[in-house]
């Protein structure tokens, strides 16, 4: 096992080092000065000289990586080109609210998807199992951006139930930022539950098939037993990969839900970056992202292998 | 080959093929089917209700909220057909060269490709167009290149198991010219599995379109697109919730209709992957 989360630990830094590459380059290859962004259309021509200069951006593109790579490594992640403030210590006061979006959310999913998933399996090819299905689909069409619309219109404006947007540190008033973050919580989950009920059904389904769940069966147990002690624990392990999958895409979801309920999350702060070509915000905001995506996929990687021990020996090559 | 065909599949394939053909009819002829202009600005019918002059109502500056949705699925049928033509096209090439020549080639490309995976695609997308500018072209040329590494390795993994085939070998022996091989024999016979990714591929790209839009990132107002409609609409929710309801369902129903046609055309070409 320690050999096991060894080699994915030694996959892990230079995948790492190759999504930095590829964002540098996504943000920095195409022409376009960010000091003309910066300084507005009526800058002269030695103003967005002395910018650059400043900035080092009059710099070849490969020094600059390096630069700004050997500063990340020291958890210097440069200063905004607007308000000229030192961007780690803002982006790491937004990370909790990110975290606690994206945690609230994928639990709403999996509350969604792994009962459904299992009584779809459990009635696999009788009318309940078509009606999960069909909810499946319906919930995997919905855009996150739609959903909030509708439950800011039902919950906000309609029955005043909840407030519109905002947010309140748990440590804070746990009551109000409950209330702030479900609706922002229940836009990404929803969505996010289509494929994970998809999963957990089929997985369930070739579960059910197998011999010891006959056996159980066969020996009387009960449904709640057979279901949730003897199937589920088996029908996890190709779930949590997907489920990984999934907890990344929700990350996508986050820019845009954290920009709809003003949550000052890190999502925020990475559109703020695109709309202002604040490169260094967006630079950081979207590698932190990255990183935090990796870092969850690791995580699952290691609970799949301490689930499923084959897959230690497979990956080992024993 | 059609006794494959199920009431379910039949459903899938007409429902997702009739909502398909509704889109591209809305998108071809627009001005046909509603005579009123999507940009005209009419403040005296400003947040009108649904009625019969306005079947869907009216916006804040008084445009037809009923010409501006029908106007918006071209920009979305526009945008998903180049995005998604980038992505086969991008990912046929990486997909099929890296099958074929293997080796480091292969491994290049391929770990290329995982890097990529490692962005949530919005994201990507949200970045690529923070290099190229805000403009609905780019948008089109950011979703595509999301949708590389999914085509390209959905094109490997089958050539490969094409290339393992006699005829091939059979073409290989003959002398048959690499160009011709990769696009004239393996092509053709990994076509099926990309023509339902392409389906599913248009549902996600009307998706992330809308997105970027609502984001004021894609298509710019006041140009109709629903991301922009939904956004625009959200100021008035109380007054005018048909201007949020509206280019929501619009998206929904365009989604469901394009991922029911890729998992209707999926059931018939392949029945064991229904499960």
């Amino acid at each position: 096992m320690i050999q096991f989360i060894a080699a994915r630990l030694a996959a892990y830094v230079p995948t790492l080092f190759g999504v930095s590459i590829v964002l540098f380059l996504a943000i920095n290859v195409v022409p376009g000065s960010p000091a003309q962004a910066s300084l507005g259309i009526n800058a002269t021509p030695e103003a967005i000289a002395r910018f650059e200069r400043e900035h080092g951006l009059d710099r070849p593109l490969h020094e600059q990586y390096v630069s700004w790579l050997a500063r990340v490594l020291q958890g210097d992640f440069g200063s905004s080109f607007q308000a000229g403030v030192p961007v780690g210590p803002e982006l790491m006061s937004r990370l909790f609210v990110t975290l606690e979006l994206a945690i609230f959310a994928f639990l709403i999913a999996n509350l969604i998807a792994v009962p459904l998933g299992c009584l779809a399996a459990y009635y696999h090819q009788r009318p309940a199992d078509n009606a999960f299905i069909l909810l499946a689909t319906l919930m995997g069409a919905l855009p996150n951006f739609w959903l909030a619309t509708l439950l800011i219109l039902l919950l906000t404006v309609t029955l005043h139930w909840l407030p519109p947007g905002g947010y309140v540190p748990f440590a804070e008033d746990p009551g109000r930022n409950l209330m702030l973050m479900v609706m922002p919580a229940i836009s990404l989950g929803v969505v996010s539950s289509a494929l994970l009920l998809r999963i957990m059904r089929t997985s369930m389904i070739e579960v059910f098939s197998s011999d010891y769940i006959r056996t159980a069966v066969a020996k009387g147990a009960r449904r709640g037993v057979v279901i949730w002690r003897h199937a589920l624990r088996n029908a996890l392990i190709p779930y949590l990969t997907v489920g990984a999958v999934e907890f990344s895409l929700l990350f996508g979801g986050v820019v845009i839900i954290e920009n709809i309920f003003l949550l000052p999350g890190v999502g925020q702060l990475a559109l703020i970056g695109i709309t202002q070509r604040d490169y260094p915000l967006l630079l950081a905001s979207v590698l932190l992202i990255a990183v935090v995506v990796m870092t969850a996929n690791l995580i699952v990687d290691v609970i799949g292998a301490s689930l499923d021990p084959r897959r230690v020996r497979t990956a080992g090559g024993e | 080959m059609f006794r494959h065909l199920s009431w379910r599949r039949v459903g899938l394939l007409a429902i997702g093929g009739a909502v398909t053909v509704a889109l591209v009819i809305a998108a071809l002829f627009g001005p046909a089917i509603t005579p009123l202009s999507p940009l005209e600005i009419s403040v005296a019918d400003r947040l009108q209700p649904p009625s019969a002059a306005h079947w869907l109502g009216t916006d804040e500056l008084g445009r037809d909220t009923f010409s501006r949705t029908i106007y918006a699925a071209r920009i979305s049928v526009q945008v998903a057909a180049v995005a998604v033509g980038i992505g086969l096209i991008g990912g046929i090439l990486i997909g099929l060269s890296s099958a074929y020549f293997g080796g480091a080639w292969d491994m290049t490309f391929m770990r290329g490709m995982d890097l990529v995976y490692a962005f949530p695609a919005v994201l990507l997308a949200i970045v690529i167009m923070a290099g190229l500018g805000t403009s609905m072209a780019n948008a089109m040329i950011a979703i595509g290149i999301i949708f590389i590494p999914g085509f390209a390795r959905l094109a490997r993994a089958t050539a490969q198991g094409v290339l393992r085939q006699q005829y091939i070998e059979a073409a290989l022996s003959i002398g048959v010219s690499t160009p011709r091989l990769l696009f004239r024999e393996i092509l053709p016979n990994i076509a099926t599995p990309l023509m339902v990714q392409a389906a599913i591929g248009f549902a996600y790209a009307v998706l992330v379109e809308s997105a970027l839009s609502f984001l004021g990132l894609g298509a710019q107002p006041p140009e109709p697109s629903w991301g922009v409609m939904i956004n625009e609409g959200r100021g008035q929710m109380a007054a005018a919730p048909w201007l949020g309801i509206v280019p929501g369902a619009a998206i929904f129903i365009s989604v469901l209709g394009f991922n029911m046609l890729g998992d209707g055309l999926r059931d018939f070409f392949d029945p064991q992957l229904r499960d």
